[in-house]
């Protein structure tokens, strides 16, 4: 970290004439577009004065700071706070400055998501998109817009830096001037509603954070495993550990009971989905045009249709459904006279969710059909489960999701299903394990 | 993964219930990251996310109010924009009853439009929850759509800029020259004829291709296709908004909904499908 000046090669640049700080050998490489302008002079540009700062996130916010000079009042706020710092702590402050510590006030103050309109938000989105809380009153809408008095935000990432020993993850601006608060980058989807979203950097913390934690648990030996995992690899245990905790975390009940705490999750599967049928065994397969009285409501709706009998009890009438039925036993699949066939309403347990040691997820349903459960790409826009229901006229909305998965069958219990059902022959498996695809249909 | 020392750590019964089929669905906003909500501002006037639907053409419309503050918003152009949006509802016969109400006012620009299109699934989508009893339970989403802003309002503005400029430059929005391999439309779209020039690209077309209307059911493919794209979309210009009222997450109908989604039953359910169903299934496999 002692290399301040030629590491970050940008500051030294951002100091004046790029001939000292920069080797004459790569002089042109040196020139980097942000930086330089065709004449060669220095650009004008917002730099904050750190001592030593990770290169990726002084690209990042530099590149954030050039495109926008001075259009918005905030904008400028923040870009003459920290060109000032700049040129203030230029051969200064620089590395000298302590950390500044910011505690929120006003009216954000309570930070993001705690509306009771998010609660069920969380992970992936509550990461980028925070929600901007009501506030207590009119009077303070608005107030983060004013460049006279912005709200000072809490720094966070002063936990970070905590956490995160080996990396100097250290936010260190210089002192504000009077009437300019400086704002963290991270930090501006918070000043107000309508404020912009600040780029994720979650992934590299996230990232960093595993890493760092993965090195000082670990034994000695172990630690210079950690440094030599790919990257790569540390995403995909990641991944598979979040899903872990998608299933297997146990909801711990949040202050506001009424907000409902379960997360969705959106799940792929392959065409097609299995059939399942109430276990009853039906005489006729055929759509029995039953009148049976459908409600259709919700709380009604999947007691009056699935009729569930299991071996044990085949006896048992079907006295749960409230419906009457001609039939005795032959009512698992009674349709409503303006139902198509397909529509039959099921509810009940239709196989486990299997969680490995290794992080795989598995999905065991009937008849030996074995599925991998993985993580889907993630969107990062917004996604709604809603309920429409046309009888009033409601779009309910069920709440977002948090998360896709992607299901498929597991690829060693449908080889070995298929060399038992002995469908090898069907498929023309030859000596080598390939058969013969049908492209023409 | 060595299998041999995989430990089985969790397991979670899967539920299946299909109660509120097939009306759950999922709505993705591709252009938008945050939560979906009225802006404070707005929501201290007592204004409200508003849905309406054409059930027919499976067509869903969610407006939401803006954030008028001064600090953000044009009024002035809002304006403008307001009236344009009012002669385009007017053109494509989208208006709602309840903007006729502001007619003593002049119209303005307070929310934004959004409006859904219809993506086809590929595979079966299911929706899953987990109750804290360490149960997963998946409800089937019949249809996807995904949202977004519709600004067909600038559409008149443009074409209002243009009619002022003295220019006598064809209009950009007639569309690419009509393909001389590609059929005249059939004589429905002159009966479409509106006075109003909005339909201007629809008219050229059917002008033009005048004498060849004898053969337009005869030359098959293209026309037909055609013939169909305009009948769609005469289909949903012609249905009617209902207006829905829209639940936010915490509402009570909503928590009612959610509710419903859960499978209510431990009984286990028998498959139907096997393994091999879904080799089956792949196209291009025998």
């Amino acid at each position: 970290m002692a290399d301040s000046n030629t590491s970050g090669s940008q500051h030294g640049l951002s100091n004046g004439t790029p001939g000292p700080s920069v080797p004459k050998a790569i002089g042109s490489l040196a020139k980097k577009q942000a930086d330089v302008t065709r004449l060669g002079t220095q650009k004008l540009k917002f730099v904050p004065t750190l001592p030593a700062r990770r290169k990726k996130e002084g690209e990042v916010k530099q590149e954030e700071n050039v495109p926008k000079p001075a259009t918005s009042e905030r904008g400028r706020g923040r870009g003459r706070g920290r060109g000032e710092g700049r040129g203030g702590g230029r051969g200064g402050a620089r590395g000298g400055a302590p950390p500044v510590e910011m505690t929120a006030s006003g009216p954000f103050a309570m930070g993001p998501a705690m509306a009771g309109s998010s609660a069920r938000r969380s992970t992936p989105r509550s990461n980028f998109t925070p929600i901007v809380p009501l506030g207590p009153g009119p009077s303070s809408l608005g107030a983060g817009l004013t460049s006279s008095a912005p709200p000072a935000l809490k720094r966070e990432k002063d936990k970070d830096t905590d956490r995160v020993k080996v990396e100097d993850d250290d936010e260190v601006y210089s002192e504000p001037d009077e009437g300019v608060e400086i704002v963290d980058m991270e930090n501006v989807r918070q000043m107000d509603w309508m404020a912009p979203e600040s780029l994720r950097k979650e992934k590299d913390d996230a990232k960093k954070k595993k890493k760092q934690a993965k090195e000082t648990e670990a034994a000695a030996a172990e630690v210079d495993l950690a440094n030599a995992v790919d990257l790569s690899e540390s995403e995909e245990e990641e991944e598979l550990e979040d899903i872990i905790e998608d299933f297997a975390l146990e909801a711990e009940p949040l202050e506001e009971s009424d907000v409902r705490q379960e997360r969705l999750y959106f799940f792929q599967f392959p065409e097609p989905f299995p059939t399942f049928v109430p276990r009853q065994p039906l005489p006729d397969a055929a759509p029995i045009d039953v009148d049976m009285p459908d409600p259709s409501t919700l709380t009604d709706g999947s007691d009056a249709k699935g009729k569930r009998v299991s071996f044990a009890n085949d006896t048992k009438p079907p006295a749960a459904s409230p419906t009457p039925a001609s039939a005795p036993g032959a009512d698992g699949i009674g349709l409503a006279p303006d139902q198509k066939p397909e529509e039959v309403k099921l509810d009940g347990q239709i196989g486990q969710l299997e969680i490995y040691q290794s992080g795989a997820v598995k999905m065991r349903l009937g008849n030996g059909i074995l599925m991998d459960v993985t993580a889907a790409t993630q969107p990062s826009f917004l996604q709604h489960a809603v309920y429409l229901d046309m009888d009033n006229k409601r779009l309910c909305v069920l709440g977002e999701v948090n998360k896709r998965f992607v299901v498929t069958p597991n690829v060693d219990a449908l080889l070995d299903d298929l060399a038992s059902i002995g469908i090898a022959d069907e498929l023309q498996i030859d000596e080598e394990g390939l058969f013969k695809m049908d492209t023409d249909s | 993964m060595n299998a041999e020392e995989d430990r089985l750590v969790t397991v979670l019964p899967i539920h299946l219930s299909n109660a509120l089929a097939p009306n759950v669905h999922i709505h993705q906003f591709p252009l938008l990251t945050r939560p979906l909500q009225a802006p404070p501002s707005a929501r201290a006037a007592g204004k409200r996310i508003a849905a309406r639907i054409k059930p027919k053409v499976k067509r869903l419309e969610v407006h939401v109010p803006v954030d008028t503050r001064q600090q953000v918003w044009n009024n002035e152009r809002a304006r403008e924009l307001g009236v344009a949006r009012v002669e385009d509802d007017k053109e494509k016969n989208q208006e709602s009853q309840k903007t006729k109400l502001k007619e003593g006012e002049e119209p303005r620009l307070s929310e934004v439009r959004i409006q859904s299109e219809r993506i086809p699934q590929k595979g079966a989508y299911m929706l899953g929850v987990v109750r804290d009893a360490g149960r997963l339970h998946l409800h089937p989403i019949s249809e996807s759509y995904q949202l977004r802003p519709t600004l067909t309002y600038m559409d008149v503005l443009s074409r209002r800029n243009k009619r002022s400029r003295a220019g006598d430059d064809s209009d950009s929005d007639d569309g690419p020259p009509p393909d001389p391999d590609e059929e005249a439309p059939p004589p429905v779209v002159k009966k479409e004829k509106k006075p109003t020039p909005g339909e201007a690209r629809e008219v050229q077309v059917a002008a033009r291709r005048s004498d060849k209307e004898g053969g337009q059911a005869i030359q098959g493919g293209l026309s037909a296709v055609r013939r169909e794209m305009l009948l769609m979309i005469r289909a949903e210009e012609e249905e009617t908004w209902e207006d829905l009222e829209y639940c936010e997450g915490e509402t009570e109908e909503s928590g009612h909904a959610f509710e419903g989604v859960f499978s209510r039953s431990q009984e286990p359910l028998e498959c139907k499908t096997a393994v091999a169903d879904f080799l089956n299934n792949i196209r291009g496999l025998q």
